[in-house]
């Protein structure tokens, strides 16, 4: 039974794998093939051969790590050092085919009727009829001057004339036909009811990697992921390039970036400080709290006190943006009939701070709660018996059993917080957009602005549109500030495992 | 145990060959629409498909998602062959090399400032079905059946009658550029100056011209004054019109479900004169375009030309998701409509919201400006004078 189950999974896999194969075959995505077949050969390996066995668990596992993280972060590394942005979305080569499709009409020569017609053999001949009234017969590329009762033209009678159903159903054949003229001119479609006169815009000479105009013969040379003229003149659609380390220079050397940043950067950390610790404090109170086995209704409290978890956070923070509002939210209505005055919540730059974390507190404090609940249940309770026979106080047992004890298993949890505040872009986005902004400031930096919703601002608010390539790149400095901070940090909470030990 | 396997294979062998291959097929039409007009593109397709025998699949997508899926699909070769967008998507369509241009048979049809919109370096590349500005709402129970003409009337009935009885004069989104620019256009702001060419240049940003910082001026002391409610956003500006709290309301056609729904008797019109001068609002256009990488770009010319722009479909469109129409034949009839001839009136004073990727550097910094006006925390020369400065560097940094 359980060998006709992993035969059937097996083989619904293998499904998978060559249907896709299939797909990337007709894609000739072959690298993404190569890497396909590979993997496929090491399941199927693994499932029928014995030695496989071991395995069977961790390629699961390894395959969704490689696809969820590693690829993403080399994805992104490879991004952060190419122009990828608005203007520069397409391979070269997909560029070079575009620019090379362009096409001069000249306006002067006007329209040119046609009717076409198909021969026994299924090719196509066309009768042209020029702006002047001259006739012309085009067929396989080549033009030539008819007159009516010519045995040419008397030759199409025997031919099908096309109706225009014809025509609209064969379109993609005829816009691709091209009659010459001359060495430059060419009889192309224009639209279904006529053809003109056009000629290539550009020629692209792939040796020397140059694409010339034909008109005026400039030539434009690849520059940083456009054809660019001598004279700085950009072609547009640009290509994608890898442009080196240009993306972290002008993250380092632009005043717009570097000016706001110590201050953007104080904040971020006061911000992911202030998270931690608030959502700790009082999760922590109220884990204790409902610990009491002596307390009534400490299943009610303890469902209740979750339900801002339970609420998505994109819900609460546009509700709490609406309670903060400095006229008519309720909290401003609270304190003008309580204390008189009201708080300029989103206007002022502390008040939008404290409103911030406020926000973020009851966000968070129901996560803290459940997980001190955990840590405090897995507190031997012999513990505690022994220190009241010691004598300690309540605050005693606290601060040298229970902390220490669940410190050793929450602090990871509030380092894995603190990286999560530290980036957290919705409820910064949500609540105030970074807003207040700063008068008189040097780039459009409000005051509650973190690292991620400053970088997002310069992203995808950049003067050229969206910019990808430095997008990446300012995720790649923030990773590595992160990083930077959770290994300080475990470094710190390292130390504590040791007092434990000596315990 | 191998034979199972070697079984299993047989079978996804054979089963794998026996689905059908996914790959774009030339002779085949792919729109991509957003939900409202697809009810509109799938009756329209079918009787492209009854007259040609050509398949057209229509996709629904959201409307402000399809520009960037566009982005990621079409270089792929998977991407549509037409879409539904905005006008000023434009700049980065056409710079990303995403669009073609459209061979419009007839552009005598369509209103002049719809085909502005959409026209790129002398080309068209949309073509377009609706226009929309934003405009007056007045509550005629308050300022009269005729409404408001000029902002100098407004401050004056707001003096006398309003304000006693609590009223404010006029509400609007804040803090928001795209509602607040008629002020700034009003005695001759822009927020891109226009070369010789005709072409956008982003590095004259008109917004701290005399003239836009009179006009910011002017909006600053209608706060002071009381004539505007200060610092409403759009649901509490909403909430006022609708209890009869404020007199008139500067917003767009999207309003009038909600105004209606709560039952003020209104009217709509053009936004204000102010000295003689009228608030120039942004007009925006929405249309369809056609992918650069479409494999049947005159198919998808024809079924455009000859099966979108007629005035059935524009009135079925217009039916489906009322907007102003940019279809002149169809216009005829929707402006019996008293709201559209509103919107239409409106939008006869309106400049197209410039399309070129620039623009997304000119949001933050100017709403920013706007906000500390509205707080009280700079005077608007500053605040715009200092928003203009960061605006031209970053648009100077990135290029």
């Amino acid at each position: 039974m359980a060998k006709l189950i992993k035969g059937v999974f097996l083989g619904v896999l293998n499904v998978v794998f060559i249907w896709t194969a299939l797909f990337l075959l007709g894609h000739q995505a072959y690298w993404v093939l190569l890497l396909l077949v590979l993997g496929a050969a090491l399941v199927n390996f693994i499932f029928i051969s014995e030695k496989g066995y071991p395995y069977r668990y961790l390629l699961p596992a390894s395959f969704f790590m490689i696809l969820l993280v590693v690829y993403p972060i080399v994805y992104t590394v490879y991004v952060s050092v190419t122009n990828y942005g608005t203007g520069n979305i397409l391979s070269k080569e997909q560029a070079v085919t575009q620019l090379q499709e362009r096409r001069i009409l000249d306006a002067e020569a006007g329209n040119y009727t046609y009717t076409a017609y198909r021969d026994g053999a299924g090719e196509l001949w066309f009768l042209f009829t020029s702006p002047q009234g001259e006739l012309l017969l085009g067929h396989a590329g080549r033009l030539e001057p008819v007159q009516e009762g010519d045995e040419r033209f008397s030759q199409l009678a025997q031919f099908t004339e096309l109706t225009r159903a014809d025509l609209v159903r064969a379109t993609n054949e005829l816009s691709a036909l091209s009659f010459a003229f001359d060495e430059t001119w060419q009889l192309q479609m224009r639209n279904i009811n006529y053809f003109g006169v056009y000629r290539p815009q550009y020629e692209y000479i792939r040796e020397r990697d140059e694409l010339i105009d034909l008109e005026s013969g400039t030539v434009y040379r690849p520059v940083l992921g456009y054809f660019e003229a001598p004279d700085g003149t950009r072609l547009t659609p640009g290509f994608r390039e890898v442009i080196g380390l240009n993306n972290f220079r002008r993250l380092f050397t632009n005043p717009q970036v570097t000016g706001p940043f110590v201050r953007v950067f104080i904040w971020t950390v006061q911000w992911a400080l202030l998270s931690v610790g608030c959502t700790f404090a009082v999760g922590l109170l109220l884990a204790i709290l409902l610990h009491d086995p002596y307390l009534r209704l400490r299943k009610f409290y303890r469902s209740v006190l979750i339900l801002p978890y339970a609420v998505p956070a994109f819900i609460s923070a546009l509700i709490w943006r609406g309670l903060f509002h400095t006229e008519l939210g309720i909290i401003n209505q609270v304190l003008r009939a309580t204390i008189g005055s009201g708080v300029p919540w989103l206007q002022d730059p502390v008040w939008a701070k404290v409103a911030l974390v406020i926000l973020n507190l009851w966000l968070g404090f129901p996560y803290m709660m459940l997980v001190c609940l955990g840590a405090l249940q897995s507190i031997d309770h012999e513990m505690y018996e022994a220190a009241v026979v010691y004598g300690a106080c309540s605050w005693q047992q606290f601060y040298h059993i229970t902390l220490p004890l669940m410190m050793v298993s929450v602090a990871p949890l509030l380092i894995a917080s603190f990286s999560f505040n530290f980036n957290n872009f919705s409820v910064i986005y949500l609540l105030t957009r970074g807003r207040p902004p700063m008068v008189g400031a040097q780039t459009p930096a409000g005051h509650t602005d973190i690292l991620i919703s400053y970088t997002y601002r310069l992203a995808f608010e950049s003067g050229r549109g969206v910019d990808y390539g430095l997008a990446s790149a300012v995720t790649l400095v923030i990773f590595l500030i992160t990083g930077a901070i959770t290994f300080i940090n475990f470094r710190f909470t390292g130390a504590l495992e040791e007092v434990r030990k000596n315990v | 145990m191998k034979r199972i396997a070697v079984f299993s294979l047989v079978f996804a062998l054979a089963l794998a060959l026996s689905l059908p291959a996914a790959a774009s097929v030339p002779g085949e039409l792919l729109i991509w629409i957003d939900g409202e007009r697809a009810p509109v593109l799938t009756a329209v397709a079918r009787t492209f498909v009854a007259e040609y025998g050509i398949p057209v699949k229509i996709q629904e997508l959201p409307f402000g998602d399809i520009r960037d899926n566009l982005a990621i699909v079409a270089p792929t070769g998977e991407g549509p062959d037409i879409i539904i967008g905005a006008h000023d998507w434009l700049g980065q369509l056409v710079s990303d090399g995403l669009i073609e241009p459209i061979d419009i048979e007839n552009p005598s049809l369509f209103l002049q400032s719809g085909l502005d919109a959409f026209t790129w370096g002398g080309q068209y590349y949309g073509i377009p079905y609706a226009i929309e500005s934003i405009g007056l709402f007045y509550n005629k129970d308050l300022v009269g059946e005729d409404g408001i003409a000029s902002f100098e009337e407004l401050v004056e009935l707001t003096k006398n009658e309003l304000a006693p009885k609590g009223i404010y004069g006029l509400v609007l989104p804040q803090p928001d550029p795209y509602h607040t620019f008629p002020f700034f256009s009003m005695l001759g702001g822009y927020v891109f100056g226009v070369d010789e060419e005709g072409v956008l240049n982003p590095l004259d940003v008109g917004l701290a011209n005399a003239g836009a910082i009179e006009g910011f001026e002017f909006f600053e002391q209608l706060l002071n004054e009381g004539v505007i409610a200060r610092a409403t956003p759009y649901d509490t500006m909403m909430s006022l019109f609708q209890n009869g709290q404020a007199a008139t309301m500067m917003t767009g056609p999207w309003a009038f479900g909600d105004v209606r729904a709560a039952g003020v008797n209104y009217g709509f019109t053009q936004i204000p004169s102010y000295k003689g001068q009228y608030g120039k609002p942004f007009l925006g256009a929405q249309g369809f375009m056609v992918s650069a990488f479409s494999e049947n770009k005159l198919l998808a010319n024809i079924f455009l030309n000859e099966f979108v722009a007629t005035k059935e479909t524009m009135l079925a469109i217009f039916e489906g998701d009322p907007r102003p129409t940019a279809f002149l034949p169809a216009a005829e009839v929707i402006n019996e409509d008293p709201d559209m001839r509103g919107v239409m009136e409106a939008a006869a004073e309106a400049v197209p919201m410039p399309a070129i990727p620039a623009m997304n550097s000119v949001w933050t910094a100017w709403s920013d400006a706007i906000e500390l006006v509205i707080n009280q925390q700079s005077t608007p020369r500053a605040a715009i004078q200092n928003a203009v400065e960061i605006i031209v560097q970053t648009i100077q940094e990135s290029m």
